[in-house]
């Protein structure tokens, strides 16, 4: 049953693109030295994400199976390249932060991913919330690695956060202090807060299951 | 550690704690010397750096639930003190626990620890805060011996540790590696630049600027060949790592001496030494088949001198051991040897 | 529309197939092509705009009445492409803005270097690097005020043998732990003045009416 209920949780935590499914890790390395930047790369992300979920969903009963794959990769990449002029032309200032990023979406075997094993089996008001739960899901994902760090690499939190959502979320940005482990704004670091990021998922899910365990007992 | 139970094995009663306290036994004459020529800063980061290692294995043993298994045998502390050895000697106490956290529980308990790891703890550690803090990592000083007056006395080297203070200009100085590829980025080549520090590296002693475990090269010597004549180490790996350096350094060096240094100061210099008798050489990271060994030393010894000579670090023999570490299960795959009763061809199937 | 029956008769065939995957391309392209029309100005205008934003902050507010962005020479020096943008006033050329490369020590490194008739230097700013953070990005002007230190100077102000970073026994302070990127900063500097007093006449030539 996909009641809305489920997809949200699935789209959250239980089949979380970056967390459980281990997709899209191009952006997730790529993009997170700051949270900032994973924000705005989930946003974007988050949008291509509903719309091609809709599209695929409206056409799923045209397209035979056999040709499906290169249809949807012809929607993802049109998609992408639309958002990318888009940005490019209206949120020029934004782009410049993301620009080198938004072709990577095109990449984000996540959104394909949900193309095939959902969209294109499912109505298109739950595929469109498919779209935007996964898409949620994705952008903590990506703030959460990119605040980890930022922190640590840079001792700074959501720097220059007022050049992607506007003058208004300057408050966001925090200095907490000076210097900080540069291996962490380095590609390595994108690994090494991934692999934390996997080991604290699990143990927390093995924490509750045994809490679960206990309490199924005890009744 | 329980002995095999079947044939043909034989064991003489050797336990990893046994052979970490004999590692440790010949690294001690170095380490005595270092803390005589840097004084006590380096003294207090010795015992931050292993005391830390210490505690992150009690803590990362406590998290798995495993009790206090490995924490006897002193292999934490062996890794902690390898660090030590590979640091500038007055680095402030946070680098000292930063690398003491990221060798244990990083490079060694996130792999499953002791006997697990497929990098060499203190390498991994070593890179990490080099790339994290290069400039903490870069700052080197003059050795200030003990009783000389130059450095500072116990209070105040601590509080120097504690609260960073910055070192003194006229106790700043570069290690060999480093002031030969500083001045070649401003174009003065070697025959100018290496004449006033290169006789203070090659005659061993250590009297010049570097960590404590690159400035007593004869002691490290004399370590390496204590532990390869109990049979703690190979001398394999050794000598196929400082041949893998010295061999292509003479070559270079003999070709043009204005842009490479000879093979004397490289072996010298650095931490080759070290890492040829200490670091290659752990059994964990390295090749299990002889073949395999003579492979991993030479291409280690080689790529540090590729690294040293046309990268942008001066120093890169912890590159390279982490880098052949990574190699290390396609060469064992390659080198598995016959197995005895069978054809070259079988021993080599898959 | 097509019944539902239908639908599943013809999904099977080939020419279906062929048709529907034919069809997708020319939608996505005709929305692609309506979109790069849609786009086209604005993204112009964006982007002209950001070079217009990198000269002014190298060109004194005022000096100039056309607009440089679009006045644009092409010249090399040494196999480096440089830009060469003049800014006018009533007609009289007042400066010139070299957008220029050098190598850093993690890659190229993009600079625009402002430079006034009197062959001093009006302002210096990186438009992209890729130095290490913390360390070499100190030449950005958000970072650290380092590249203020150029202006105002001119070939022999400091003596040439000056045009260097301390360490180098010049005169323009380096940074703790990274002495290549700004070595290359001020060499790239030095080069674009003394490209201005070869060239200056010929780029001023081309624009006589």
């Amino acid at each position: 049953m996909n009641t809305y209920r489920k997809i949200l949780r699935e789209g959250l935590w239980d089949n979380n693109m970056i967390a459980s499914q281990l997709l899209a890790m191009c952006p997730a390395m790529a993009v997170t030295a700051t949270a900032t930047n994973g924000l705005g790369m989930g946003l974007a992300t988050t949008a291509v994400l509903v719309a091609s979920n809709t599209l695929v969903s409206s056409i799923r009963h045209l397209v035979p199976s056999s040709v499906r794959i290169p249809i949807f990769i012809v929607l993802i990449a049109s998609l992408v390249t639309l958002v990318d002029l888009a940005l490019n032309a209206w949120l020029h200032e934004l782009y410049k932060v993301l620009g080198l990023f938004i072709a990577l979406i095109v990449v984000n075997c996540g959104i394909l991913g949900r193309a095939e094993s959902f969209a294109s089996r499912a109505s298109v008001p739950r595929a469109a919330f498919d779209g935007l739960a996964m898409g949620i899901g994705f952008t903590l994902a990506m703030v959460a690695i990119g605040a980890v760090r930022e922190i640590v690499g840079s001792g700074s939190l959501f720097a220059q956060a007022q050049l992607l959502l506007g003058p208004a979320f300057g408050f966001l940005e925090l200095r907490l202090f000076d210097g900080g482990a540069l291996l962490m704004v380095l590609p390595p670091g994108g690994f090494l807060v991934l692999g934390g990021l996997l080991a604290a998922k699990r143990a927390l899910e093995g924490a509750r299951r045994r809490k679960g365990a206990v309490v199924a007992q005890s009744a | 550690m329980s002995a095999p139970q079947h044939s043909p094995h034989a064991h003489d009663g050797g336990s990893v704690g046994r052979v970490m306290a004999q590692v440790m036994l010949a690294l001690t004459p170095v380490t005595l010397w270092g803390f005589y020529l840097f004084g006590w800063p380096a003294i207090w980061l010795w015992l931050i750096t292993v005391g830390s290692a210490m505690l992150f294995e009690l803590a990362c043993l406590r998290l798995a639930g495993g009790g206090r298994a490995t924490l006897g045998d002193g292999s934490a502390a062996l890794a902690g003190w390898l660090l030590a050895l590979t640091l500038p000697p007055w680095s402030p106490w946070w680098i000292a626990v930063i690398g003491s956290f990221v060798a244990i529980c990083i490079a060694k308990h996130a792999y499953g620890g002791l006997g697990q790891n497929p990098f060499n703890p203190a390498m991994v550690a070593r890179v990490a805060l080099l790339i994290s803090f290069p400039l903490e990592m870069t700052q080197w000083v003059s050795p200030a011996p003990l009783f000389s007056g130059l450095g500072p006395d116990p209070v105040a080297a601590l509080e120097r540790l504690l609260f960073s203070t910055p070192i003194p200009d006229a106790l700043t100085s570069a290690t060999l590696l480093g002031h030969v590829k500083a001045e070649a980025s401003r174009g003065v080549d070697l025959l100018a630049s290496v004449p006033a520090l290169g006789a203070s590296v090659t005659d061993g002693v250590g009297r010049h600027a570097g960590s404590l475990g690159e400035t007593g090269s004869w002691l490290i010597l004399g370590g390496g060949l204590f532990l390869v004549y109990r049979g703690v180490i190979g001398w394999l790996v050794p000598v196929a790592l400082i041949s893998g350096l010295a061999v292509p350094a003479a070559i270079a060096h003999a070709i043009d001496p204005a842009h490479h240094l000879s093979a004397l100061h490289q072996v010298f210099a650095g931490a080759a030494l070290l890492g040829a008798f200490f670091i290659a050489t752990d059994p964990v990271s390295s090749p299990a088949s002889a073949a395999g060994k003579l492979i991993y030393g030479l291409a280690i010894g080689f790529l540090t001198w590729v690294i040293r000579s046309f990268a942008g670090f001066p120093e890169g023999l912890a590159f390279a051991v982490l880098l052949m570490n990574a190699c290390v299960p396609i060469i064992d795959r390659f080198t598995r040897p016959r197995i005895y009763g069978h054809g070259p061809a079988a021993g080599r199937g898959a | 529309m097509i019944g539902h029956q239908t639908l599943e008769r013809l999904r099977p065939t080939i020419p279906f197939q062929a048709a529907m995957l034919a069809l997708t391309v020319m939608l996505a392209s005709a929305a692609l092509s309506v979109a790069d029309r849609v786009t086209r100005r604005p993204i112009a205008e964006a982007v002209a705009g950001d070079t217009r934003a990198s000269l002014a902050q190298v060109l004194p507010p005022g000096s100039f009445d056309n607009d440089p962005a679009a006045d644009v020479l092409n010249t090399s020096d040494g196999g480096i492409p440089v830009t060469v943008h003049v800014a006018h006033k009533g007609g009289v050329p007042t400066a010139v803005v070299l957008a220029t490369s050098t190598r850093g020590y993690a890659g190229e490194i993009g600079l625009v270097v402002g430079i006034s008739r009197e062959q001093r230097v009006l302002g210096v700013r990186i438009t992209h690097h890729s130095e290490t953070p913390g360390l070499g990005d100190k030449i950005e002007i958000a970072k650290s005020d380092w590249v203020a230190s150029f202006a105002g100077r001119h070939l022999s102000d400091p003596e040439p043998a000056k045009w260097a970073v301390r360490k180098d026994g010049g005169v323009f302070d380096q940074f703790a732990g990274a002495t290549i990127t700004p070595r290359a900063v001020v060499a790239a500097v030095k080069r674009g003045l003394a490209l201005y007093r070869r060239e200056h006449e010929q780029w001023f030539a081309v624009r006589k009416p």
